[in-house]
């Protein structure tokens, strides 16, 4: 009986199909339940679906390198999709245009420290080197951050846990510190939740208004791009 | 067709990504390369067409299954940093409670105060 089972499971693993359709369907079953629960800000829908794959996954007795194998098809789309953050990018140009000088000026240094606050935390406490290569772009965008983990010798997967629980963290952290400093400048708030929270704090800024939305889309992407360059190149000096 | 021949455009970016970080050994990704392209290639042309539009805003919609495959693996790779999870945990917390509150120092130094828009 289990040996039907497995050998229908090994049948069914033998294209990606299988892996692929598990994602969808975990997508799809994450982002009705996240709007169902209410938008909570702690909880994001990929949060939700990867815990609901990683469970099939686990009951299924399927293994997590099998599933990645099919499930990489999937993420072939991620370059051209990464292309695809050009377009919202060069709609903000205007924007960019207009407050260009306290841009230049804040991101910089604060795309620096969103990364090295936790690389130099995790070093003195003793990490080992593919940590710390995972935690560096924690503030950054998905389809970038993969990148630069490839090139820095990271973990991807950890690498995207770190990410998830950073945007998590700060719009929380941006939350609770705008209320005690007193806070409420859209462009400010936006702006922080896109540079610490990548898409997760954009989307939370979303929900501050449009103004607020734009400028983390902005924080985003330029962290996005900032962080693309600077890191590999730290990096190399400090020769990791 | 036309999100067919966006699509062909964005993977049109993506090799010349491919391209540039191989002819000038770039420490950057192809597909930050094909995304900065793309954006001096829209800023050239001056709007944003309907094919590049079409495929675009479906991909973007997208992104946050796209890396699911990725995200699970964090369930997965429990045994192998053992040791380090306290660490992690700490950096990431603490980091980004640091990053934040500097983020929005300088931010609130240096944007103008102008129009309160609220």
């Amino acid at each position: 009986m289990s040996d039907g089972l497995a050998g229908l499971r090994a049948e069914l693993l033998s294209t990606p199909m299988l892996a692929i359709g598990l994602t969808l369907a975990a997508f799809l079953t994450g982002s009705r339940l996240f709007v169902r629960l209410g938008r909570p800000g702690w909880c994001p829908a990929v949060l939700i679906a990867a815990m609901m794959l990683a469970a099939t996954l686990a009951i299924t007795g399927i293994d997590y390198d099998d599933y990645r194998a099919g499930a990489g098809w999937l993420m072939l789309l991620l370059g051209p999709a990464t292309v695809a953050l050009g377009v919202p990018l060069y709609q903000q140009l205007p924007r960019i245009r207009e407050l260009w000088r306290p841009i230049l000026y804040t991101l910089p240094p604060a795309a620096m420290l969103a990364s090295l606050y936790s690389v130099g935390l995790a070093w003195l406490l003793g990490a080992s080197p593919d940590v710390l290569a995972s935690l560096a772009p924690k503030s950054v965008t998905a389809p970038i951050a993969i990148g630069i983990t490839e090139q820095l010798g990271g973990v991807i997967p950890l690498m995207m846990g770190g990410l998830l629980i950073t945007g998590v963290m700060a719009t929380a952290f941006v939350g609770l510190l705008s209320r005690q400093l007193g806070i409420r400048d859209e462009r400010i708030l936006g702006f922080v939740l896109g540079v610490n929270g990548h898409v997760i704090g954009t989307v939370r800024a979303f929900e501050h208004g449009a103004t607020a939305g734009a400028f983390a889309s902005l924080g985003m992407s330029l962290t996005g791009i900032f962080s693309a360059l600077f890191l590999p190149l730290a990096w190399r000096l400090v020769g990791l | 067709m036309s999100s067919v021949r966006g699509f062909l455009w964005l993977v049109g970016f993506l090799l010349l990504g491919e391209a540039l970080v191989w002819l000038l050994p770039l420490p950057v990704s192809p597909g930050v390369v094909g995304m900065l392209t793309m954006t001096l290639w829209l800023m050239l042309r001056g709007r944003v067409g309907e094919d590049i539009q079409a495929a675009s805003q479906p991909l973007i919609a997208v992104l946050a299954m796209l890396i699911m495959p990725g995200v699970v693996g964090v369930f997965f790779v429990t045994d192998e940093f053992a040791g380090q999870w306290l660490i992690i945990g700490v950096a990431l917390v603490l980091g980004t409670l640091l990053s934040v509150a500097t983020t929005l120092w300088l931010m609130q130094r240096f944007m103008p105060k102008a129009d309160p828009g609220e």
